[in-house]
């Protein structure tokens, strides 16, 4: 089942088209990894489809809506769609518990002590729980990413997209969030991620989409995309990682 | 306390002080009464109303999707806070008073003391300086704050109350507490208008005796006292905000 439809999707910066006809289905439940070399586009893709950036034209369906446009309510729709950012974006004025419940306090109107029950089992499950009183300064990146992507599940998404979750992470840092993501595409959860990290692309994805300026030039399953890509352009941009791809 | 029934000689200084703050002690009380009023509700009422000049500030004019109403009413406004903030800080307060004050008596409204006309320019000054303040303090909050509670399906509004604001509030308190200080002082520009403020007042106990010298060290020494215990609470008061601020959104 498709969750989310992307079509003929452009969005420019300056008079200069960053995305240049997007076309691509999200199905429930998959993990979708989106690969590409820097200002190929796959991050403003990812923007746009939570509607943090403005699309320029094209459409984006998703719950039989068109969420590009003006008339619906944005952010309805993404109170189911989490969000997780390379620079974490953690309320810094708050501690790890009030950056959990905050939203689904003011959004959902739920009992302060439901939801702090909840963000128990959250921290809990992501090893986070005796740091709960913390305030998130005081947090190491890797920690702070996990809690961002606790006060994501928070809201009980029913996807989630993940830019660049391990980018401005320490490298001894990265693994824990990793463990976290795969851990939750264990769930069901939809997960689009862009990555610059093919081995854990590779390892996690259902499939794998490879971005070019600004197009989608080939979607596989993570296996045939890594192994057998078919376009030259993907084949060229892979060789660069052989070294890490091959496990 | 030795009590001066007549003024001392004119060399006497400590004596003359001393005279003049047993004689006019009502006086300079109501000045310090009406200077911290003033300084008080003035730097409460700026603050409050520059917050919501600060949240229209923020509002973005998006030709995509809002409509071409809202952008117009939202373009007008912030122009027009534009416009006020610079006539405010452009222009003296001294100034402001007369104008507001004379100017409004016309229409011989029954509350229109000089101590409400006071408070009424004290506020709309602090205003347009806190305005300022908590924009340069939002401009210091991460684009990424506002944008982590867009994708948790706040509002923009909800977004800068809960999630922005407070932070840029935190960060601009010692801007916010130093006006307060600068009120204190500068609030004696309103004895123009007849405000009994603690100037005015040290006028009114000197004019009888011509010991303005020694009336207006009475004064100095007052206002150092107001600022210098001011501060000490205001500061202990921002202490404690801090912390608390952190705990406001929860």
């Amino acid at each position: 089942m498709i969750i989310l439809k992307v079509r003929d999707l452009y969005k420019k910066f300056n008079h200069q088209y960053v995305l240049k006809g997007i076309n691509l289905d999200i199905y429930k439940g998959e993990v979708l990894s989106i690969i590409g070399s820097s200002g190929s586009g796959k991050t403003t893709l990812l923007r746009c489809l939570n509607l943090l950036e403005n699309p320029n034209k094209g459409k984006i369906i998703y719950h039989k809506v068109d969420l590009v446009n003006s008339k619906i309510d944005i952010n309805r729709h993404r109170m189911s769609i989490g969000m997780v950012f390379q620079q974490f974006n953690l309320f810094d004025h708050l501690s790890v518990m009030d950056n959990l419940i905050l939203a689904p306090k003011k959004l959902f109107n739920k009992k302060k002590n439901i939801l702090i029950r909840e963000a128990m089992e959250k921290l809990t499950s992501i090893g986070m729980f005796e740091f709960k009183d913390r305030k998130v300064s005081n947090l190491s990146g890797g920690q702070k990413q996990r809690v961002a992507i606790a006060r994501a599940l928070m809201m009980n998404p029913d996807m989630i997209l993940f830019d660049e979750p391990t980018s401005s992470l320490d490298p001894e840092m990265v693994g824990e969030v990793h463990g976290v993501i795969k851990s939750l595409s264990n769930t069901g959860i939809t997960m689009v991620i862009v990555t610059h990290e093919m081995m854990f692309a590779k390892s996690i994805s259902d499939r794998v989409a490879f971005m070019d300026k600004g197009k989608i030039i080939e979607i596989q399953d993570a296996k045939s995309l890594f192994d057998f890509p078919k376009e030259v352009r993907t084949k060229e941009f892979l060789k660069r990682f052989d070294n890490q791809i091959t496990f | 306390m030795i009590i001066l029934s007549s003024l001392p000689n004119k060399d006497a200084f400590f004596e003359t002080i001393i005279y003049l703050i047993s004689t006019y002690y009502n006086y300079f009380l109501m000045g310090i009464v009406y200077t911290l009023i003033l300084s008080i509700v003035g730097t409460i009422g700026g603050f409050l109303i520059s917050s919501v000049f600060t949240l229209v500030r923020t509002q973005e004019i998006d030709y995509i999707r809002q409509s071409r109403i809202k952008n117009t009413i939202l373009r007008f406004l912030h122009s027009l806070i534009d416009i006020y903030i610079n006539i405010f800080r452009g222009t003296p307060m001294m100034v402001q008073a007369m104008i507001f004050y004379y100017g409004l008596s016309r229409l011989q409204l029954d509350f229109w003391t000089p101590m409400v006309a006071g408070i009424f320019v004290v506020t709309l000054n602090t205003t347009a300086y806190l305005a300022e303040i908590l924009r340069s303090g939002i401009n210091g909050i991460s684009k990424g704050q506002l944008e982590a509670s867009r994708s948790l399906g706040f509002s923009h509004n909800q977004g800068m109350i809960y999630v922005v604001l407070p932070q840029a509030i935190r960060n601009s308190l010692p801007a916010i507490t130093n006006e307060f200080i600068i009120n204190l002082k500068d609030t004696s520009v309103l004895s123009v208008i007849g405000v009994t403020e603690l100037f005015r007042a040290t006028q009114l106990a000197t004019a009888p005796n011509y010991r303005t010298t020694e009336g207006f060290f009475i004064a100095a020494m007052l206002y150092l006292l107001l600022t210098f215990f001011s501060s000490r609470i205001v500061n202990y008061i921002e202490k404690k905000l801090k912390s608390d601020v952190v705990k406001v959104a929860s």
